[in-house]
């Protein structure tokens, strides 16, 4: 027992030096603050739908239209099988097959304006 | 238009356009069918097994789907035009109190690292890290558009990222000029990665290794630099496996981002380093980025029977040349023997001598379908040559053409120790460099 108490102040100095001389280290259960690396993402403009849905499909005319992503040949196959199955399944239903002038990043004004004025829906293929 | 208009693509597209492109780019929400993938590319047979098959988003007959999409009247949600209660919430500067391995494996399933263990960017070393650029935090380096969403990126986090990714103070210069570039990170439904190239004093003030290994595992700068944008790339950009990152195959580029410093020092007479070419001065501290997929190597040494201008001429031939674009990466021996044996006195020569010499078939050419989707509205246009180029695939698929049409886009980056005459040849489309100075 006196050893011991002998003992506890010598313990208490050199757990001081030791203490004083070892760098500062983050035991694994303390928190620590970071800085935040995500950057704050715009939401888009939200834009609505405008153009009323039809009551039916029969006696309209639809556009089916490739924007060629992929090439001219990108969804025009798909697209050209849907063209059959209208014709198979309702030939009430007529459908015009065309591509986009340029590519998919290129607009095609002449074509919208076209469909405004001669078609009452479109489907628009995307390849890929 | 004014009509009821959906659109049709394959499942994967469909999901994007549908979830992260409608949020933050497009803003309205399309109707959309969905058949499996690829669009491009199947049978008849297969085209009109997915037109009689089911869409792959309702589950419902695929043709049901179609003239459900176009005559069911449109939602409330769908006419809203309202988005306050859908904006994003600002991100905080700072991330809540954690433990060490809880903020770690937070990182990791938010998706900000690279999974190779990161630097912790705490306070104090993003401050640290900030003392090495003259710009202030919150200065805006970027506004990343490529992705949706414009993000705004800041000098603090670029440090943030640079903390992450284990560089010095003395990086940021170069870290923020890449970033300033405007290249975005490659990301692609192909396999799209980039290419760093650093010219100028820089490269010897961060100590990058133009020499033996430049390409390999042995430079604390070569390597942090491209792991650096590859962690500040993903962050710019929000990009998330499957989410908004969708390359099929992704590309081990992106690693290291093919992150070299120019061997200025061993060029050959008369030719000049890459930012000189491109018109800055020789003490211009610049980096230059290129964007492509492939990367070929010689393999091994240059033989005088069959030297190198002509294997490279030959591997060449199997790069898309979309843009007439090709960025070679030659040992200074290669560039030696180039200069020397084969008579191109500046690298501008060998470019001339390769577009008039590399020739592939125009089934070939058109056969990629990145090259096809690009390329064709010139062609549709009447530009010349893809408009010939174009008629000859109907006409002629076997004819050779030469599809290196612009020798201003085959760069020659001259680069390694001169111990093997090795070279590389890559499909790197490389952007006008930027200074590096601007950003000290």
């Amino acid at each position: 027992m006196n050893r011991f108490r002998l003992f506890n102040p010598l313990f208490a100095m050199l757990a001081l030096v030791f203490a004083t001389c070892t760098p500062a280290v983050i035991s694994a259960g303390e928190k620590i603050t970071v800085m935040n690396p995500a950057i704050t993402t715009k939401i888009a403009q939200r834009l609505p739908m405008t153009a009323p849905r039809l009551d039916t499909l029969e006696g309209k005319t639809i556009y089916l239209i490739d924007n060629q992503w992929g090439g001219p040949e990108g969804a025009y196959q798909l697209l050209e099988e849907m063209q059959n199955w209208f014709a198979e399944n309702s030939p009430g239903i007529k459908t015009v097959l065309r591509r986009t002038k340029g590519n998919m990043f290129t607009d095609d004004p002449e074509l919208w304006q076209e469909i405004s004025e001669r078609g009452d829906a479109a489907i628009v293929g995307v390849g890929q | 238009m004014g009509v009821p208009t959906i659109g049709v693509s394959a499942v994967t597209m469909v999901r994007y356009a549908t979830e992260y492109d409608f949020k933050y780019a497009n803003g309205m929400p399309i109707r959309y069918v969905a058949v499996p993938f690829p669009v491009t590319g199947p049978t008849r047979a297969m085209h009109r097994a997915y037109v009689n098959g089911k869409d792959q988003l309702s589950g419902k007959p695929l043709m049901t789907a179609i003239s459900d999409a176009l005559t069911a009247p449109l939602t409330d949600s769908e006419k809203m035009t309202n988005t306050t209660e859908v904006q994003a919430q600002a991100e905080p500067r700072f991330l809540p109190p954690d433990t060490e391995d809880n903020l770690r494996q937070l990182f990791k399933d938010k998706e900000w690292t690279d999974y190779n263990p990161i630097i912790l960017p705490t306070e104090e070393r993003v401050k640290k890290m900030l003392a090495g650029t003259s710009h202030k935090p919150d200065e805006v380096v970027n506004a990343d558009t490529f992705n949706a969403g414009r993000r705004e990126l800041t000098v603090e986090k670029v440090a943030i990222a640079a903390v992450m990714a284990g560089a010095k103070p003395e990086y940021m210069p170069l870290l923020l000029a890449i970033m300033a570039s405007g290249v975005p990170y490659g990301n692609s439904t192909s396999s799209m990665a980039n290419a760093i190239i650093v010219n100028g004093p820089i490269r010897n003030e961060i100590g990058m290794n133009p020499g033996t290994n430049a390409m390999g595992p042995y430079n604390d700068a070569n390597s942090v630099v491209g792991r650096f944008f590859s962690l500040c790339g993903k962050l710019a950009a929000d990009l998330r496996n499957n989410v908004t990152a969708v390359e099929s195959l992704g590309n081990n580029l992106q690693y290291n981002n093919l992150t070299v410093a120019e061997n200025e020092e061993m060029l050959p007479e008369g030719w000049q380093p890459l930012h000189v070419q491109m018109g800055f001065k020789p003490t211009d501290s610049v980096v230059t980025i290129g964007t492509g997929w492939t990367y070929i190597s010689s393999l091994g040494e240059v033989q005088p029977a069959y030297p190198a201008n002509m294997l490279i001429a030959d591997y060449m031939r199997s790069l898309s040349a979309l843009g007439s674009a090709a960025t070679l990466f030659v040992d200074p021996t290669v560039a030696g023997l180039l200069n020397n044996v084969n008579g191109y006195a500046t690298k501008q020569d060998f470019s001339k001598w390769l577009a008039g010499k590399v020739e592939k078939t125009v089934a070939s050419y058109w056969g990629n379908g990145v090259v096809m989707t690009s390329n064709n509205a010139m062609a549709i246009q009447g530009l010349a040559p893809y408009a010939d180029w174009s008629k000859l695939r109907k006409e002629s698929p076997d004819a050779l053409i030469k599809p290196f049409n612009n020798p201003e886009a085959i760069n020659i980056v001259v680069v390694g120790g001169a111990i093997q005459t090795t070279w590389f040849v890559t499909d790197f489309r490389l952007r006008r460099g930027t200074l590096v100075d601007d950003w000290r």
